[in-house]
């Protein structure tokens, strides 16, 4: 017997106190890069971020909890929506040419 | 310009104190998102795809030099060194944290700063003619009353939880610089036969998804009465403005509905038992603020036409910027400078901390320390004498600001999109980048002429796209986004509701078609002195379609 | 549990026990009072957002307490119909906000002329009981409060503080 197959699947949110886009990791913490992120291949785990997930935003630790949708690549998780690889990987234009002076961005 | 008095201080450091309250309640939380969500908002913090975002209030988009330095130390010290203009004259950071927020505002209230009211379904920032008290052709100053007007609408108790986000501008010429149609209640100051001010009174102006131009309800309301009457709208709107459907709670939907007359009647009857009441403006007290904006002392300085003229003709560079950015002011000797803040393949409004610093500066030096945010995104030195000019753009061009771009077809206005907003369906900074690149070679953009381009990433239109010459809505379709193109649209005094020309284009289509749209232009007018819209005017929208579907024509 | 509170703290035994509690509710939607104006005996009214003030104004001398109702935060149209009814009308009865009554709104709601509050969240009700009000005491314009004529401009208010 197995669960059914789904995509899988990854809970993402921002964190309460500065905002910043974070994914629950493997380990429970939250992690703010998207490859560390624990990776729900089955409708249990996904059960379980989404647990996971109403639990940290009733302790005040993040907020707008998502689960959304992945491809797992050889470059780590994808998501599927534009919207999300954005959040991923930060604006695709070259926002703040001080800050991010050496920082590469992924389009 | 206004100065805080006491009162302003207390109040504005009591707000702060609120807030303050606030974010610790939900840093603690006693309060969850759900209750804290409208109370952050009504001070300007959104949570965005990537952290919060805090819009800072400009009012009628005038500052002060060290108003802008502050800006500059925000954005280098809570923020990552810049920040962005808004099409509503305000400024926003993308990158502040909530714990930090406090301090923020703090900082901002020292230099008579705030974030109040900058979101949420609330009376708005008030916007006004980014030219105004140095225009030619202002029959006086509309500040005092968009000053008057946030004063009276700020933490307005009956009118904090309206149906809807409430804007109103002000402008007091007839060349529309403020976009007043566009707005819940535009106002135009004018004067009557017998030489007095008051206001000619539109409502149910608005963009997002269901676009409509502003109703004019009155021709002329005695200045004496603005509080009174703009209150008899609101009680009007707060009361009987649709809740059930947010997209239908604008005023537009309630005027559209009701219609304009039966409104109108409403509002007249609510305004016969206020307008004698203690909301009526004594003529001290405008003459108050008023005094606030006493045009600086400007003295002749008639020497500059001379240098102008030769400055000119040795340098050509300088002389485009100045046929571009300076606009006449009351005072013959002096210019009104538009600084864009649209270098070519830059991003639309975004300014660095170093870029702030170097505009306060300027506007010490050459602009009796006034400074102008513009709703296209631009800013604006508003005193700046002819004789000044000259070394003036200098120091622009070491900036990066000296664009000589302003109302041509890289002045594009474009909201953040998807890029930073977690709203946007498409991005909108990258569409404007590739249009900035295609036409980018000054003499292109001046063959071209007046042209104004505006990019929305979603149905809400920040970015204005009802209203630009060409618009551009970012759309998502079978998730990849898409851009729909829309003609004709207007702000102006000769407002206008842009038309879709069909189906939408992919983000590698989107430039090639702005091309071939400027291309038909081009071919069609009947002289480079016959402009885009008033070309568009003319021959409507058939051509354009026609060259941006051909290829559909030929196959079918 | 709700509570009911007014700036003297909150009310044991109030005698207009809220809708849904055990006791029922004494309060009489707007249809039911103009009805019930016949009798003699005083009432209390329930308003809904959308009912029009107004309609109260000929049987007001006889209402006791008008509860206004705010289905949610965001629904602000009770600020309004308590407006209409302390400036236009001249009630002086007392004027309840039930439904959802937000901290944060309890100030606004003063300023407009409620008098007492139906308040169901904990933390709300002990910043209430404590007179810990998260208000701002200068005003930008007139409302339905007693205020003092503020400094500077006729449209500024600054509040009266208690003791």
């Amino acid at each position: 017997m197995k669960t059914a197959a789904t995509k899988t699947k990854v809970l993402t949110a921002n964190r309460l106190t500065d905002g910043i886009a974070v994914w629950l990791g493997a380990n429970g913490e939250w992690t703010t890069s998207l490859k560390e992120a624990f990776l729900a291949r089955h409708d249990d785990a996904v059960a379980a971020i989404e647990s996971a997930g109403q639990q940290a935003l009733d302790d005040n630790r993040v907020v707008d909890v998502n689960v959304i949708e992945v491809e797992e690549t050889e470059a780590g998780p994808r998501p599927f929506r534009l919207r999300e690889r954005i959040r991923s990987d930060g604006p695709t234009i070259d926002y703040a040419p001080a800050f991010t002076a050496g920082v590469s961005h992924a389009a | 310009m206004y100065r805080y008095d006491e009162f302003d201080h207390a109040f504005v450091a009591a707000r702060v104190n609120q807030f303050r309250d606030q974010v610790e309640r939900r840093l603690s939380g006693e309060i969850s998102e759900d209750a804290f969500k409208p109370l952050r908002l009504m001070n300007g913090v959104y949570l965005q795809l990537h952290a919060y975002m805090l819009r800072v209030a400009v009012p009628y988009g005038t500052l002060n030099s060290r108003q802008m330095r502050k800006l500059a130390h925000i954005a280098r010290t809570y923020d990552r060194g810049y920040g962005h203009f808004t099409t509503r004259q305000n400024i926003q950071y993308n990158w502040p944290k909530l714990s930090d927020m406090p301090e923020i505002l703090e900082e901002l209230a020292e230099v008579e700063m705030h974030a109040i009211q900058t979101s949420g379904n609330c009376i708005r920032n008030v916007t006004a003619d980014h030219f105004a008290g140095a225009a030619a052709d202002e029959v006086a100053d509309p500040r005092p009353y968009a000053e008057i007007l946030r004063q009276w609408s700020s933490v307005h108790p009956e009118f904090s939880f309206l149906p809807r986000k409430f804007k109103i501008a002000v402008t007091a010429a007839e060349r529309d610089r403020a976009a007043i149609q566009t707005h819940d209640i535009g106002l135009q100051l004018k004067k009557n036969d017998k030489g007095e001010l008051g206001f000619a009174v539109w409502i149910g102006g608005g963009q997002g998804r269901t676009p409509i131009l502003a109703k004019k309800v009155r021709d002329f309301l005695p200045e004496a009465d603005l509080l009174s009457y703009v209150t008899a709208i609101m009680r009007v709107y707060n009361l009987h403005g649709r809740r059930d459907n947010k997209y239908k709670a604008r005023i537009k939907i309630l005027v559209h509905e009701t219609g304009v007359e039966k409104l109108t009647t409403e509002i007249e009857a609510e305004w016969a038992h206020l307008k004698d009441g203690e909301l009526k403006l004594p003529e001290a007290d405008i003459a108050a603020i008023n005094a606030y904006f006493e045009p600086p002392k400007l003295g002749d300085r008639a020497e500059g036409w001379g240098e102008l003229a030769a400055w000119k003709r040795s340098d050509p560079g300088f002389a485009d910027w100045v046929g571009r950015n300076v606009a006449p002011h009351q005072h013959p000797d002096y210019g009104m400078v538009t600084i864009s803040l649209k270098p070519i393949g830059g991003i639309p409004g975004d300014a660095t901390a170093e870029q702030m610093d170097a505009v306060a500066r300027l506007a010490e030096d050459y602009s009796h320390d006034e400074i102008r945010v513009t709703h296209e995104q631009n800013l604006v030195l508003p005193h700046v004498a002819l004789a000044d000019l000259e070394p003036l753009y200098r120091a622009l061009l070491v900036e990066g600001l000296a664009t000589a771009n302003a109302g041509l077809i890289t002045d594009i206005i474009a909201c953040p999109g998807l890029d930073y907003c977690a709203l946007a369906n498409a991005r909108s900074i990258p569409v404007a980048q590739e249009i900035s690149n295609r036409f980018g070679d000054p003499a292109r953009q001046a063959e071209i002429g007046d042209l104004k381009i505006k990019i929305s990433g979603c149905i809400n239109a920040c970015g204005h796209h009802h209203v630009g010459h060409i618009g551009i809505l970012g759309v998502e379709k079978k998730g990849a986004e898409l851009y729909q193109i829309s003609l004709g649209g207007s702000a102006d005094e000769n407002a206008s509701i842009g038309q879709i020309t069909g189906r939408g284009f992919g983000p590698d289509q989107i430039t090639d078609a702005i091309e071939t749209i400027v291309d038909t232009y081009l071919t069609e007018r009947i002289s480079s002195e016959e402009t885009f819209i008033a070309c568009y005017r003319r021959i409507g929208a058939e051509p354009f379609k026609a060259a941006l579907y051909a290829s559909e024509a030929e196959a079918a | 549990m709700t509570v009911i509170w007014t700036q003297d703290g909150i009310v044991e035994n109030d005698p207009w026990a809220q809708p849904g509690s055990d006791s029922g509710s004494k309060l009489l939607p707007l249809a039911e009072a103009l009805e019930h104006a016949r009798d003699n005996a005083a009432f209390g009214v329930v308003l809904q957002p959308a009912d029009d003030v107004r309609a109260l104004a000929p049987i007001l001398d006889r209402v006791a307490i008008i509860a206004l109702t705010f289905p949610a935060f965001s629904d602000g149209r009770a600020f309004s119909q308590a407006m209409l009814l302390r400036e236009r009308l001249g009630y002086q009865g007392e004027m309840r906000a039930v439904g959802t009554v937000l901290l944060d709104q309890v100030p606004l709601m003063l300023r407009t002329g409620f008098d007492s509050f139906e308040v169901a969240h904990a933390p709300t009700i002990k910043r209430l009981a404590e007179k810990r009000l998260p208000g701002i005491d200068l005003h930008y314009q007139p409302a339905a409060d007693e205020t003092h004529a503020g400094p500077g401009y006729s449209w500024r208010r600054t509040a009266m503080l208690n003791g």
